[in-house]
């Protein structure tokens, strides 16, 4: 290409073409500089796979890890990547694949599909990798068919959500009518979440008058609970299965001079809802320690290198926050 | 060198000059593009310039590259389809409930799934374009009607759940590589495109396409139907969707009603980065397969770069503009050279 300019009549069109090359190249070298991190020393590399990173929830545990890291920098070196959208299970292939191509030791993973991971991460035990599986437990079945038998690290679902949902009945009382406000219908936690308010309604003997997905959004779940409102003039409660749609839920009952009035429980503690139950406009949410998870999996991931095997479900806390703690 | 100066034999050289200008401007300027993104990464990204790697990369442009083949008929049409990315979830959803089926032996579900696939996703390209020109509407409206449509029919059709236990010898055949080098859903890529380069080039339905995007008024009074054209051209991308389908089945195992979410912007992507003119008439295949190989190798570079992740689609974007700029470029200087 360089050699254009032997033609002298093209100079003009083609070096307007190669300045704009040029500024593509430039624009990846400026990329370049950001952060090429490869020692070459015998440290393990460590690799974090979450969600969508657009999820406060994956912030925090992307912060506790990369402090973890910090901290231990003599002990590993640590990646971490996030997905653009949470449900797009196909990048996330993609990125335990690019992992296992960089030679990662360990790699730490939240699947986004409980089903679908399970064959690329069997790929990478069959190449030597340590996999941890935080967050979200892959498939029992799954993972038999594929012939690995991993541990899984992360919090009951089931149990946090009849906390969340427990505290809300003990709040209304017998026969209090609530809603549900649910996740990713496909999603493994949005089902567990969904069966534990399921059991705090039978538990409290609670009155449920609608169960619908918002697909863990603000603006849907606004959208839903204002048509709820619309349809039910005698809620009492709301059981919303994230924080994220806890949020939009707040926002729909603020809109109708309701919030207070009608008690919101959530999930996930992220800063975001703190406010809000000081206030008095959400009466719970449920903490699932995200920081500590990932650090904790790298921590199990480091113990797997040594030598250790770990089976089974290794839960991880879990804990009922009301104003009380804030 | 100063024009009416020249020799003959000076024009001569000029006139081949000329000629690889043209080729490179036309066909080859994408290529070059990726070869230089190629060795950017090679010498700077740890891990990119290993067999390993560009062994994944063939695996993963593979379901992109399958979906960008049909929606370049369609582009060249001067039409656009949304649909393609929902449309994939509902074959991947119909494919992998008819391979589960126990009381069928794999060597009779494989082959039904393949044909139900590309059946589902022929009939929803079909729809696509009836109903387009049907009632003239513009296809972007119809066609993010049917990403709709096909997203919430996915969902029944799995009742919202992820469809595992793909039959053996359907995931091994997903493993394959050839010769060391060739995997097998890249092989079914390569396939595709082959398959829409000779439609396009030599048979009198790719010269209509063509002639359609260039003026579809001038094909109506020399008396043809476009109607039946373009109607061909959604029931090809929804075709491609179903056999995309199939190689998202190959590549991951399990069908979901929430894949291929946003693919039809990649597919989109990979067509304009190849070359081809989103007002249609204009654009070429070829081109198409390697704008779905830039996009990836800029995706899977960047990452073993150690960019950060909200890096990435920053650079990809601006990427994408680049390509729809320097073709305007790219068209000033040919039509320069052509009324020479």
């Amino acid at each position: 290409m360089t050699s254009f300019s032997s033609d002298g009549r093209s100079l003009s069109g083609v070096s307007r073409r190669r300045l704009l090359l040029a500024g593509a190249a430039g624009s990846l070298v400026l990329v370049s500089g950001i952060a090429p991190v490869f020692a070459a020393g015998k440290k393990p590399k460590v690799g974090l796979v979450m969600k969508s990173l657009a999820n406060e929830f994956f912030k925090q545990m992307q912060a506790g890890a990369e402090k973890y890291a910090e901290e231990n920098k003599d002990k590993f070196d640590f990646k971490a990547v996030g997905m653009k959208d949470e449900r797009d299970f196909a990048a996330q292939v993609d990125a335990v694949e690019n992992f296992v191509t960089q030679k990662y030791d360990i790699i730490v993973v939240a699947p986004a599909d409980s089903k679908a991971m399970v064959t690329p991460l069997a790929k990478a035990v069959k190449a030597g990798v340590a996999v941890i599986n935080i967050d979200v437990e892959l498939d029992q079945e799954a993972k038999k068919k594929a012939g690995i038998d991993l541990a899984f690290f992360g919090p009951d679902n089931r149990e946090g959500a009849l906390l969340a949902g427990n505290a809300l009945a003990k709040e209304l009382g017998e026969g209090g009518k609530v809603v549900i406000l649910e996740g990713n219908p496909e999603a493994d936690n949005a089902q567990q979440r969904k069966k534990g308010f399921d059991d705090a309604v039978a538990a409290g003997k609670l009155q449920l008058l609608d169960s619908k997905t918002a697909h863990w959004e603000t603006e849907e779940a606004n959208t839903l609970m204002t048509n709820f409102l619309t349809k039910y003039n005698d809620i009492q409660g709301v059981m919303a299965a994230n924080d994220s749609m806890a949020l939009g839920v707040v926002k729909a009952l603020d809109s109708a001079g309701l919030s207070g009035k009608i008690k919101v429980v959530g999930f996930d503690n992220i800063p975001a809802v703190q406010p809000l139950i000081k206030d008095g406009k959400m009466l719970a949410t449920v903490e699932q320690y995200g920081a500590q998870m990932a650090a904790m999996g790298i921590e199990y991931g480091l113990r797997q290198m040594a030598g250790e095997t770990f089976t089974g479900w290794v839960k991880t806390d879990i804990k009922l926050i009301t104003a009380a703690d804030l | 060198m100063p024009e009416g100066t020249e020799s003959a034999g000076e024009r001569k050289t000029a006139t081949v000059w000329d000629n690889f200008l043209r080729i490179s401007m036309r066909e080859a300027g994408v290529a070059i593009a990726l070869v230089i993104i190629v060795l950017f990464f090679s010498a700077t990204a740890p891990y990119f310039a290993t067999p390993e790697n560009f062994l994944k990369i063939f695996v993963q442009i593979a379901i992109n590259t399958v979906l960008a083949a049909g929606m370049t008929f369609v582009i060249l049409t001067g039409g656009i389809d949304l649909s393609v990315g929902s449309v994939l979830a509902l074959c991947t959803v119909v494919g992998a409930t008819i391979m589960v089926r126990e009381d069928l032996s794999p060597w009779m579900s494989i082959p039904l799934a393949l044909l139900a696939c590309m059946a589902t996703g022929a009939a929803c390209g079909a729809i696509n374009g009836w109903v387009c020109e049907k009632w003239k509407l513009p296809s972007f409206i119809v066609t993010l009607g049917m990403l709709n449509v096909a997203s919430g029919l996915a969902r029944v059709v799995s009742d919202n759940s992820t469809i595992t236990g793909l039959p053996q010898p359907f995931v091994d055949f997903g493993n394959q590589i050839y010769f060391g080098v060739l995997p097998s859903i890249f092989l079914i890529a390569i396939i595709v495109i082959l398959i829409g380069w000779f439609i396009l080039r030599f048979t009198v339905f790719g010269r209509f396409v063509f002639a359609i995007g260039t003026n579809e008024e001038a094909v109506r009074l020399s008396g043809h139907n476009p109607r039946i054209f373009k109607i061909a051209v959604f029931t090809i991308s929804g075709l491609t969707a179903g056999i995309a389908a199939m190689v998202f089945l190959l590549r991951l195992n399990v069908g979901s009603p929430i894949a291929g979410i946003g693919y039809e912007l990649n597919a989109i992507a990979a067509v304009i980065i190849g070359g081809t003119s989103l007002s249609g008439g204009k654009g070429s295949i070829i081109g198409t397969l390697v704008g779905a190989c830039i996009l990836q190798v800029l995706a899977t570079g960047l990452q073993l770069l150690g960019a950060e992740d909200n890096v990435k689609p920053i650079v990809i974007g601006t990427v994408i503009v680049l390509a729809v700029v320097l073709d305007t470029y790219r068209n000033r200087y040919l039509r320069k050279l052509e009324a020479r």
